[in-house]
């Protein structure tokens, strides 16, 4: 079961995946992974963590990006984030 | 020993039965008895210190990995990446100065593919990607097994590891993917070589019998063609011999002379090289770098092409074409976002972009190449600056150099390439497959045997031909 915060971070991150990645109908899932999504690049891979650290306000360390793999461990990461913040 | 090579190609299949014979739980040991052989016969001295580093590697990943001391696993991390950078750079030093040969040094086989190895793994335990290896034996196996020690693919223990030990073979399909491997080496690459090296040899106006034009502009052409020709053979080979063993092992092509930009070549071309220096190099920079905008974009992406340059050995002809490179990588990314809003709203220009976006980055990557294969950078430049100068008698220059080099062989190269390109893309080994999954028993049965047949036939010729001449791999010296 995903939590309602879960759920708003998922709808916060299709939009800033649907702009990064210029696709209008893209639609997320937890297991989706860089494969599933055209362009998805190492490239814009960074351009998309810079955009979701601005959209969220939080920080990631080179550690947390580099041992995300799927879209449902990024929401996890950032809520994470959004719990532990002052 | 060369994998092309009479002793190698006659062992082969003996140490392949053999593994059938042994016990799971002992394929792991087995593997690492027949790798170590292998690399003790090239040099007892390399041996022992591949076994010394890989051992300090398995146990600083065992303190980088434990939970219960995070402090000391960083301070044991960092001290492990820089000594492992420090044991790479040493000896690329040392083979790129005199103060090899003075010392006594020699570059060991391999050292950029295995010290690639142990990094990811320890980078990825510190990463928390994976566990550190509870087994040194099946460490061991990941870092030197001998299909993959001289020449990659460079698999991360991450990959390999879950796959020791292999409870089941695919010798069937590792022996077609071999015996394609042997004829791309021995039909293609071996026969461009001769133009190839003739050209490369007669740079310079002044030197006697130096070449000009067209001879010079069919080097700036073949070489790319013998160098991938050559390098997707060892590749072949490589992953083919380790299906013999049950182990997968990444790929490293994927059609690269198709791609239609810089940064689609480099995704199709030497792949388990570029995606560890993208995971390990690239991205760690770009996230440094991110809060510089447009400038960490460029500065990531140009160290990580010196990089890709210079690992393989540092002299100035790498260390250009990893700059003319990063130059390609950095236009390329920086009009990305512009050209695809270009052509998305002139769909009908779409077709002309995509065929001048394949000849424009053709020709780029060929212009790299030269830097790669030169022996100087002004050799380097002497061609590309003459290969288009005196067109008039490139008939003369092209005739002066098929008379040294024979028209012959390089007619086979060539003939060779085309099949080999048309193969690429009609993929008959993916029919075959589904063929053979759909076939009735008799039919299936009958053609294996014919197939089998061949592959043995095939098999002999290559391993008598090799005695004679067996050409080393150009991808077999990093």
């Amino acid at each position: 079961m995903q939590s309602a915060g879960n759920a708003e971070i998922m709808e916060t991150l299709t939009g800033v995946f649907r702009e990064i990645f210029d696709s209008p109908g893209l639609v997320l899932h937890d297991a989706m992974t860089a494969t599933d999504v055209e362009n998805w690049d190492s490239l814009n891979h960074i351009d998309l963590i810079v955009a979701i650290e601005k959209k969220f306000k939080v920080k990631f360390t080179t550690r947390e990006v580099a041992s995300l793999k799927t879209v449902g461990e990024l929401a996890g990461l950032i809520q994470q984030k959004l719990v532990a913040k002052p | 020993m060369i994998f092309t090579s009479f002793n190698f190609l006659l062992l082969l299949p003996l140490v392949v039965a053999l593994y059938h014979i042994v016990p799971l739980r002992g394929r792991s040991l087995y593997l690492l008895v027949v790798s170590y052989a292998f690399y003790w016969i090239w040099s007892p001295g390399a041996a022992a210190v591949l076994a010394a580093v890989t051992s300090l590697t398995f146990y600083a990943g065992k303190v980088v990995g434990d939970p219960t001391a995070e402090r000391r696993g960083r301070v044991v991390f960092l001290y492990a990446i820089g000594l492992l950078i420090l044991y790479l750079a040493i000896f690329k030093i040392a083979a790129a100065t005199s103060l090899g040969r003075t010392v006594g040094i020699a570059l060991p086989l391999g050292l950029s593919y295995y010290t690639f190895k142990l990094m990811s793994y320890i980078i990825d335990i510190y990463w928390g990607k994976i566990q550190p290896a509870t087994n040194r034996i099946d460490f061991a196996v990941a870092i030197a097994f001998f299909p993959q020690l001289t020449a990659g693919p460079i698999q991360r223990p991450a990959d390999f590891l879950p796959q020791v030990p292999p409870p089941r073979t695919m010798v069937w399909q590792g022996l077609s993917r071999m015996v394609w491997g042997l004829a791309k080496k021995m039909l293609i690459a071996d026969n461009l070589a001769p133009t190839v090296n003739y050209v490369y040899a007669h740079i310079g106006g002044s030197q006697v019998g130096g070449l000009h034009g067209a001879a010079l502009l069919a080097g700036f052409y073949l070489f790319p063609l013998q160098l991938y020709a050559d390098f997707s053979a060892l590749t072949d080979i490589a992953l083919g011999m380790g299906m013999m063993f049950g182990i997968q092992g990444p790929e490293n092509f994927n059609r690269p002379f198709t791609a239609s930009s810089i940064s689609d070549f480099w995704s199709r071309w030497h792949m388990s090289l570029t995606s560890w220096l993208a995971d390990y190099v690239f991205t760690p920079l770009r996230m440094t770098t991110r809060s510089l905008g447009t400038l960490g974009l460029v500065l990531s992406l140009s160290l990580n092409m010196v990089a890709i340059g210079i690992w393989h050995g540092l002299t100035w002809g790498y260390l250009a074409f990893g700059l003319v490179n990063a130059a390609y990588f950095v236009a390329d990314a920086l009009t990305a976002r512009n050209r695809v809003k270009f052509f998305k709203t002139r769909p009908n220009l779409t077709r002309l972009g995509n065929w001048m976006g394949w000849l424009l980055t053709f020709h780029l990557v060929l212009l790299g190449l030269v830097f790669f294969r030169a022996h100087t950078v002004s050799d380097a430049t002497w061609l590309l600056s003459h290969a288009l100068g005196g067109l008039a008698h490139a008939k003369a220059d092209v005739s002066h150099l098929l008379a040294a080099t024979g028209a012959k062989v390089l007619l086979v190269g060539l003939a060779g390439y085309a099949a080999l390109e048309l193969a690429e893309r009609l993929r008959p080994d993916q029919w075959w497959l589904s063929f053979e999954l759909t076939a009735p028993t008799w039919l299936r049965l009958s053609l294996q045997f014919v197939t089998g047949a061949f592959i043995a036939v095939a098999w002999v010729l290559l391993t008598i031909r090799s005695g004679n001449h067996a050409s080393p791999f150009l991808y077999q010296v990093f």
